[in-house]
């Protein structure tokens, strides 16, 4: 689906931020992807996007090379990225206006403009703020807001780069609700963060460091492997309780580190077989 | 919170529906007009029409005020320069200012004239939503050989868009920078000169970066600058035609008046 082969950059000012990357991503996946500040993520999500175009390698988007301007409406059309500062995202003066930007772009009929918007306006759960203008809305339901306008394009991959760190938590778990329902109904899923919780539930993690790939892998095993505790990653706090509790015996089942309910239920569980 | 001088009020009225082109056309052409008119029959007609075209809006008077009253200052001041130093007739004496009849006069029109042009651009802005303005003017210019100034209309129509859209995130800025910087001990009060370079460039910085990241996300959602359609469909009516013939009749009315 896209497959990055060999991929290096630098920025004009000779900043290396991406080191023979290689990367394949497949269609329905979720993957989630880490790294502290400075190690490539935002590179390589717009890199993904075909945004930023390789010195070396390719990125090939479904077959497309980032690299053929000819092909990039079609690339367009194929991938969105969501960023992490809502403000920055908005070009219309209603949320209406804004969702139809994308469209727009795409040269849409005005009927088809307003399909997009209307379906866009429903996946997020926006209907009642279709007049406000998105400026007046809160983190949350501005990064939405930022996440319709792409949906808007009927993209089959969706970036998303840090869109929850600006958010407090809550909002945070209603955009990160919105983003898992994509997947369910089959949209491929690139989740960049630095928020290990988040990718309990994805499909495959990458950690990057410097550039390069350090571990991949299900997040199962990712979480498991010691070397990220060198590399200063914290993990989730739900993860280092059933590490500990191992230690003492008590083995609490993968799937059940989801979230403080499951986990409290398998405890209770445990409890009443004693 | 107040709602900004010349807002779009949604409505579904006979001047709402018009397509934006014939009010554009309408209001540029009135604005030519009201300089044109030089006597108080006119004016009195163009009130007139104005005041119909108002009552088929169904928009509230407080539209109006609201585009005229920030203005008044400035064209009462326009009125007084020219009652005073038009030549004429003088019709009372302040030490030696002498406002003459001729001024008054003069000063009255050219004070209506600046009150038709707010009271029409209100009408028209209340009236449509902004983005089908800037889409109507779009259209108006496409066939304009704009490629000579390097641009298309397209771009055009953009960037009266994203303007509108981005100059509240810089006012926003200017604030944040400020507190930023308050909160390090500069004193604006104290220090008006000293702390302009202090507030310019982080400002400087953080709004290219603003800008920066706005045209990424623009790139990501497929902005080109080349041909794009719009969510507002144009399409003259009946309507748009019948009005256009009545602002016609209305012209040369006023011009053999
Ligand atoms: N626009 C830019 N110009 C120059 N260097 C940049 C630019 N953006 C990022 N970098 C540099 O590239 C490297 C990777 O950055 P980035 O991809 O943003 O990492 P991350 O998103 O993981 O924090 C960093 O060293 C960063 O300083
Ligand atoms: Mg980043």
């Amino acid at each position: 689906m896209i497959r990055l082969e060999k991929v290096s950059y630098s920025y004009p000012d000779g900043t290396p931020a991406l080191e023979n990357l290689n990367l394949v991503i497949k269609k329905g996946e979720f993957i989630g992807i880490i790294g502290k500040n400075g190690s490539g993520k935002s590179t390589l999500a717009l890199q993904l996007s075909g945004l930023l175009k390789p010195q070396a390698g390719r990125v090939m988007i479904r077959g497309m090379d980032t690299r053929d301007p000819s092909k990039l409406p079609e690339i367009r059309k194929f991938v969105g990225i969501v960023f992490q500062n809502p403000e920055t995202q908005f070009v219309g003066r209603t949320v209406e206006e804004d969702l139809a930007f994308g469209p727009e772009n795409l040269c849409f009929s005005p009927m088809e403009i307003r399909k997009c918007v209307d379906m866009a306006l429903a996946e997020t759960g926006l209907e009642k703020y279709r007049h406000r203008s998105p400026k007046t809305l809160s983190g949350g339901q501005g990064q939405c807001s930022a996440l319709a306008g792409v949906l808007a394009m009927r993209p089959e991959c969706l970036i998303f780069d840090e869109v929850t760190s600006m958010l407090d938590p809550e909002s945070g778990i209603s955009v990160m609700e919105i983003i898992k329902k994509l997947h369910r109904k089959g949209k491929t899923i690139v989740y960049i963060t630095h928020n290990l919780e988040e990718l309990h539930d994805a499909d495959r993690i990458i950690v990057m460091e410097k550039g390069k790939v350090m571990l991949e892998g299900e997040p199962k095993s990712i979480f498991s492997d010691i070397s990220l505790k060198t590399l200063g990653f914290d993990l989730p706090s739900l993860i280092e309780l059933a590490e500990t509790l191992k230690t003492h015996g008590v083995i609490i089942p993968w799937e059940k580190t989801a979230s403080p309910q499951s986990f409290a239920e398998e405890i209770c569980q445990l409890f009443l077989k004693t | 919170m107040q709602e900004p001088v010349f807002s779009y009020v949604p409505g579904a009225s006979i001047i709402h529906r018009l397509d934006p082109r014939t009010k554009v056309t309408a209001v540029m052409l009135l604005g030519i007009l009201t300089f044109r008119i030089d006597n108080f029959a006119g004016i009195v007609a163009l009130f007139a029409f104005f005041f119909v075209l108002a009552l088929l809006s169904g928009l509230p008077v407080k539209v109006f005020l609201r585009a005229v009253k920030p203005m008044m200052l400035f064209i009462f001041f326009i009125f007084l320069t020219q009652m005073f130093f038009t030549d004429g007739r003088p019709f009372a004496s302040y030490w030696i200012l002498q406002p003459s009849l001729e001024g008054l006069e003069k000063g009255l029109k050219l004070a209506a004239r600046f009150i038709f042009l707010l009271l029409f651009a209100a009408l028209l802005t209340a009236s449509t939503d902004p983005s089908a303005i800037t889409c109507g003017v779009e259209r108006m210019v496409r066939p304009l050989p704009l490629r000579w100034l390097g641009i298309s209309s397209f771009e055009l129509a953009t960037m009266m868009n994203i303007s509108i859209a981005f100059f509240p995130l810089l006012f926003e800025r200017v604030e944040r920078t400020k507190a930023a910087q308050t909160a390090r001990g500069m004193d604006f009060v104290k220090n008006p000169l000293r702390s302009i370079p202090a507030l310019a460039i982080p400002l400087l910085r953080g709004i290219i970066r603003d800008a920066e990241e706005l045209a990424l996300a623009m790139e990501g959602r497929g902005y080109q600058g080349s041909r794009r359609t719009s969510i507002h469909e144009l399409s003259m009516h009946k309507n748009d035609w019948r009005a256009l013939f009545m602002l016609a009749l209305f012209i040369l009315f006023i011009l053999i008046l």
